[in-house]
């Protein structure tokens, strides 16, 4: 293992302004001559639209424009499958889809203007149970989805748009020769992303190109939205992100950008949006998925498995967007980070009429991890094993092979373990109303295009240009570090330019845990030529031989020669250009032989994948059910940590948020599939008084094929073991599992009723 | 077009609410109310935050005085209401967030006559009254005859609520309220319990129990304390005390909770509310709020 | 439309109001300072908490009509010069920042705790800001910054 350098405390370069509350997030701008935005929603999750009247709205005083389907171009967008209008045409799927959008003086003026425009429906069944349709006979939510444009790999059938598998040897011999037989079957609801900063997005057309300022994770892809369905040159269009207020995923995709461009087309003025608290609930893509998960484990007395079987069904909800891949993911994680010998995982990803789901934060991987783990410990107690014992057993380690036959080297899965065992005092006397739990996981990094730009400016100081996004992680904030160590100097000698598609390069946007992974990587690339220029410039100089200089403490200086040195202004001062550019070469996941797997969308192989073991200290108040986190243990192999302070941030944000999705967090469907909770009211973030003191350890190792200095990615896999080390804990208490997650204290008292026979 | 008046006096507020206007203290119940769609903001407001003399918290020989603007935060900091009326800085520590507490006030709390409401049942186990001022004069009313249903009162039209009284309690008394919180701030209550009791000798005297959010107004059960009084307040009154309780709740299902939930976490709580007062009474001091004291009890 | 005066980071500003605009909707729009965020409009996040005569107020439930003739305090009236508070400070030296959103509410909750309360437990200050939700940081920083600057100031 090697020891990263000591780095003093870094202070965010957007800090002062987030302190100050002078920085901008996009509610805060106001353009001259702005109108404000209202969408009207379905008025049914599943319905064909009949007849669109918007002409009462129209008349109505202050009101500049009405739009639908009709207004814009006839145009299918979406990620995996094109599978989705700007506007409902035919049919409404969920209670979200947006009919029509107002552009009006006031926001008051609008929403009753979007009151006002007629929507003439047939009322169709609602198909809100994911798991019963998705039969090839039924009901379809997408009648034409055959006509539609999709990634090959999906493997469409009836409401199903996805379906994986994992195979590996023959599970079903090895299951019915095991030892022991261990079966389970797991329930999750929704959950939500929740940012505290509900989405804003305006616009403004100069001429025939158009700037949008949006709350967006991923401006980039904003950008290519707004392109294709208005149907315009990506030149043409601007998005630009001020600060933004938090995503976990849920501002990931284009949204409602081109909705907002087109008002402020059709009323040549600037256009506003800002979502309530409750549409940020109801009208985002972006909630993470309900599923099924049934999970069958063969196992030898002495902690070995031989064989998984497993079968999932994921809850996609009305459009596909991003989520393609997520039958996939979720099938890695019905296997873990262990070895196993042969599997047999069939997981369904299904359209219902349900708000869709997509990116959360490691979508996917909390609620199957949590069936998974909770799962691995009724293994162990099948076996009369210690459940640490049987993880230190069966962990992946270094040569070990994982479900699709990918190797793994350099790989810190048991030392997490051992380090959360160590942090949470794991066997330790505990009162009988309090128990620990202890949960692993997995999560892959993702090797992605991008690009920086370095410049120095006349004074010596130095100017990162970035197609990355700030979410809030710091991930961006934490950049000059990396160009100040290529090249001597300080990092608050760099100002960055950020969150502007016409200055920096494309990028993924604050997606998959993976702006220092690769844009980390570009921005030192950019910095080593602008390194390169300035040795070429001191070489001349200094009258010196190229190979003898250094540059440290902001000069370039002969090595041995203590006098010679110019410094680095003096060499920007010349006004010569001094700029550099970098992308770099993407690391590529490994090559696996999954040959017998269908449904492959690129998760088979995980890409310097981050290992972690959290360890829960609950105390169950086993009257009401009401479970509180005393104490937990969070330890991560995410390769070497390079802005520490940024990453502890993200595990004590990710826990937290594992904590709310564990046991207070979901988004509750009706049988119509309308949301019945949305509101922060009764949709229960955990508060500072809920949240536990948690003991972080990074397992730094020098990763090889990964992102700079052996760094992983970071910010997803906080949350994924954290439901089950708190579903393990109230398991010990309670003598069996709690099935359904969020485990509620209704849920958990349900569970301990049946046990006491009451 | 909506109107707004700030009363300066008493007379000011009543010919405001004769002309239907509706009162604003700190908002906290009306304001929050309306943003999370429950009712519109009435068109017409009459602001009462500013009117003299009904802040202060009074001690006489028969007991206290609560001026109606008095905020929860003062309320729980109030060594007398802390000593003596225990129940009640058991509910106003656990209302909203430190801001709800700080400006929401014990009059609108009860003027609100939400089913909810922590201050409700500490109330009336302790006998509070109203006293409401109107065109027609000051009368007192008991608050069980003040709740008339969800958000309803009896008070009539031009009527302002400006204290509540609460008896003294006799030696040997000990009161408490205790909520059922799946987190512990920023809750409302799902299922809650106040009670109060009189202990002499090892005997209870007299007894008191209220049960929130268990019906359309939080209301007593005399079946329950009928069961305590004359008892030792040993656990298995207490658990039949508890039982009547559950037993007398009408509670409904929704997002928060099933009917089933709710009605097996009456007998919980009520259980919890007795035993904590039950102990305070014979000198116990257990922590207030004692909706902490008691988890997992 | 109703005429009043909110004295705002200790400027007065005389306005006209909807009786039912709320004080954040007042500070936002017409005063201009922006530093109050609105995440959900019904009390339940904190990110508009001002103080109104040193009283923590969310600011979206609070009727700007009662904000007259009161002294409040926003975000941008904490410091009033280049230097940052104490709280400010320790808030990014603790890595109590992220996203940032909830900051203005967090610290306003935060200075009116240890103007009632100087030296609180952890446990006081995670309940005085629990009206306060944070999605970003686990609370870990915020709670660690308030503790310091608490203790530095007892030294």
């Amino acid at each position: 293992m090697t020891i990263a350098p000591e780095r003093k405390p870094f202070i965010r370069p957007d800090g002062k302004e987030k302190v100050t509350g002078l920085g901008r997030y996009t509610a805060d701008l106001n353009l001259t001559g702005q109108l404000h935005a209202k969408f009207r929603y379905a008025d049914h999750p599943h319905a064909r639209i009949v007849r669109i009247d918007t002409s009462a709205a129209r008349a109505l005083q202050g009101v500049f424009s009405v739009l639908t389907h009709a207004d814009v171009p006839d145009v299918l967008y979406g990620g995996m499958v094109q599978d989705r209008r700007l506007f409902a045409k035919e049919k409404v799927r969920w209670e979200g889809d947006v009919v029509a959008a107002v552009a009006a003086l006031t926001p008051e003026i609008a929403a009753k203007a979007a009151e006002m425009i007629a929507v003439e429906y047939e009322v169709l069944n609602p198909l809100p149970d994911f798991s019963a349709n998705m039969g090839v006979d039924g009901p379809l939510v997408h009648e034409a989805w055959s006509d539609y444009e999709a990634d090959d790999a999906l493997n469409r059938a009836g409401n199903t748009l996805g379906h994986s598998s994992i195979v590996k040897g023959d599970a079903g011999t090895a299951m019915d020769t095991a030892e022991v037989v261990v079966k389970s079957r797991y329930l999750s609801d929704a959950s939500q992303g929740a940012p505290i900063e509900p989405r804003a997005i305006l616009a403004q057309w100069q001429g025939d190109k158009v700037t949008v300022w949006s709350s967006t994770q991923v401006p980039f892809a904003a950008r290519s939205g707004v392109a294709h369905t208005l149907q315009l040159p990506e030149s043409h269009v601007r998005v630009i992100v001020p600060l933004l207020g938090g995503g976990f995923g849920s501002k990931c995709d284009f949204h409602f950008e081109a909705h907002i461009a087109a008002l402020a087309r059709a009323t040549r003025r600037p256009v506003k949006l800002v979502f309530s608290r409750q549409e940020e609930f109801l009208a985002p893509d972006h909630r993470r998925e309900g599923m099924v998960i049934e999970l069958e484990t063969g196992v030898t007395r002495d902690g070995r498995l031989v064989s998984r079987r497993g079968r999932l069904v994921l809850d996609k909800g009305a459009y596909c967007g991003e989520g393609g891949f997520f039958a996939q993911m979720a099938a890695m994680h019905a296997c873990g980070p262990y070895k196993i010998d042969n599997i047999d995982i069939n997981s369904y990803l299904n359209y219902s009429t349900n708000q869709p789901s997509s990116s959360v934060r490691a979508p996917t991987a909390p609620q199957t991890c949590w069936a998974l783990e909770q799962h691995m410990d009724e293994v162990a107690a099948a076996i009369d094993m210690d459940p640490a014992e049987l993880r230190r057993r069966t962990l992946i380690a270094d040569g070990d092979q994982g479900p699709t036959g990918q190797v793994f080297e350099a790989i810190g899965a048991k030392r997490t373990l051992e380090a959360a065992l160590e942090m949470i005092g794991y066997g330790q006397d505990l009162p009988e109303d309090e128990a620990i739990g202890i949960a692993c996981g997995w999560w892959p990094s993702f090797g992605s295009n991008s690009g920086a730009y370095v410049k120095l400016n006349g004074d010596g100081t130095g100017t990162i240009i970035t197609g990355a996004m700030e979410s809030g992680t710091g991930a961006v904030m934490g950049l000059p570090i990396l160009a100040a160590e290529v090249l001597g100097m300080k990092p608050e000698d760099f100002s960055i330019l950020y969150q502007d598609t016409d200055a920096g390069p494309w990028d993924m946007g604050s997606s998959g845990s993976q702006t220092t992974f690769n844009n980390g990587r570009a921005v030192i690339e950019a910095a080593k030529e602008v390194r390169e220029k300035l040795l070429d410039m001191a070489a001349a100089e200094l009258e010196a031989n190229r190979d003898d200089l250094e540059m440290v403490d902001g000069e370039v200086r002969v090595k041995g020669s203590p006098g010679k040195t110019v410094t680095i202004v003096k060499l920007a001062e010349s006004g010569e250009a001094i700029l550099g550019k970098g992308s770099g070469d993407v690391p590529e996941a490994p090559e696996v032989d999954a040959s017998a797997c269908v449904g492959r969308l690129g998760v088979e192989s995980f890409l310097a994948p981050q290992l972690i073991t959290h360890a829960a200290r609950i105390k169950l108040d086993r009257a009401t059910g009401v479970v509180r986190v005393l104490q937990f243990a969070a330890a991560h192999d995410s390769g070497m940590i390079i802005n520490r302070m940024g990453a502890d941030g993200q595990v004590y944000g990710g826990v937290l948020m594992g904590i709310g999705q564990a046991l207070s967090e979901a988004t509750w469907f009706d049988d119509d599939g309308r949301q019945r909770n949305p509101g922060l009211l009764d949709y229960k973030l955990q508060t500072m008084s809920d949240a536990p003191q948690i003991d972080i350890r990074w397992i730094e190792i020098d990763t090889p094929n990964a992102g700079p200095k052996g760094s992983k990615g970071v910010g997803e896999p906080p949350s994924v073991p954290t439901p089950g080390a708190i579903g393990n804990a109230i398991a010990k208490l309670l003598g069996r599992h709690v099935d359904q997650l969020p485990m509620t204290p209704e849920r958990v008292w349900a569970v301990a009723r049946q046990v006491d026979g009451a | 077009m909506a109107t707004y008046t700030t009363a300066r006096t008493l007379e000011d507020a009543i010919v405001a609410l004769a002309a239907g206007a509706r009162v604003v203290a700190g908002g906290t119940d009306l304001v929050v109310g309306s943003r999370q769609g429950k009712n519109p903001l009435p068109d017409s407001l009459v602001g009462i935050h500013r009117l003299p003399g009904l802040n202060a918290i009074k001690q006489n020989d028969e007991g206290i005085e609560i001026g109606a603007l008095v905020s929860h935060s003062t309320l729980v900091a109030d060594e007398v209401i802390r000593s003596h009326y225990t129940g009640l800085a058991d509910a106003s520590a656990i209302v909203g967030s430190h801001a709800t507490r700080a400006n929401g006030t014990i009059g609108g709390n009860v003027m609100n006559a939400s089913p909810a409401m922590d201050t409700g049942a500490p109330l009336l186990c302790l006998g509070a009254t109203a006293k409401l001022i109107g065109p027609g004069g000051s009368r007192s009313v008991d608050l069980s005859d003040l709740w008339t249903g969800p958000g309803n009162t009896s008070a009539e039209t031009g009527e302002i609520l400006v204290s509540i009284h609460i008896p003294r309690p006799e030696n040997g008394t000990g009161s408490s309220y205790v909520r059922l919180q799946y987190r512990r701030q920023m809750e409302i209550a799902v299922v809650g319990a106040g009670a109060a009791v009189t202990v002499l000798d090892g005997v209870v005297e007299s007894a008191a129990v209220a049960i929130t959010a268990l019906a359309p107004t939080i209301h007593r059960v005399p079946e329950a304390e009928a069961i305590l009084e004359g008892s030792d307040g040993g656990s298995s009154a207490v658990a039949r005390a508890a039982s009547a309780a559950a037993a007398a709740a009408r509670p409904i299902g929704d997002v928060r909770a099933s009917v089933d939930y709710r009605r097996a976490m009456a007998e919980v709580i009520t259980r919890r509310a007795i035993e904590t007062a039950l102990a305070r009474a014979t000198g116990q001091m257990l922590a207030i709020p004692a909706s902490e004291s008691t988890y997992g009890s | 439309m109703y005429p009043i005066t909110l004295e705002v980071n200790g400027i007065l500003y005389p306005l006209e109001v909807d009786a039912h605009a709320s004080l954040l909707h007042t500070v936002r729009d017409k005063v201009g300072l922006t530093g109050s965020k609105e995440g959900c409009d019904d009390s339940e996040c904190g990110a508009c908490m001002m103080l109104i005569d040193g009283r923590p107020v969310n600011s979206c439930s609070y009727l700007a009509v009662q904000a007259d003739g009161s002294a409040i305090t926003t975000i941008e009236g904490l410091t009033s010069d280049d230097e940052l508070t104490p709280l400010q400070t320790a808030f990014l030296t603790e890595g109590g920042v992220q996203c940032g959103f909830c900051t203005p509410g967090m610290l306003i909750s935060a200075t009116s705790l240890l103007a009632s309360n100087p030296d609180p437990t952890p446990d006081e200050v995670r309940i005085a800001l629990s009206g306060n939700l944070c999605r970003c940081t686990g609370y870990d920083g915020i709670v660690k910054a308030v503790i310091g600057v608490a203790s530095r100031a007892k030294d």
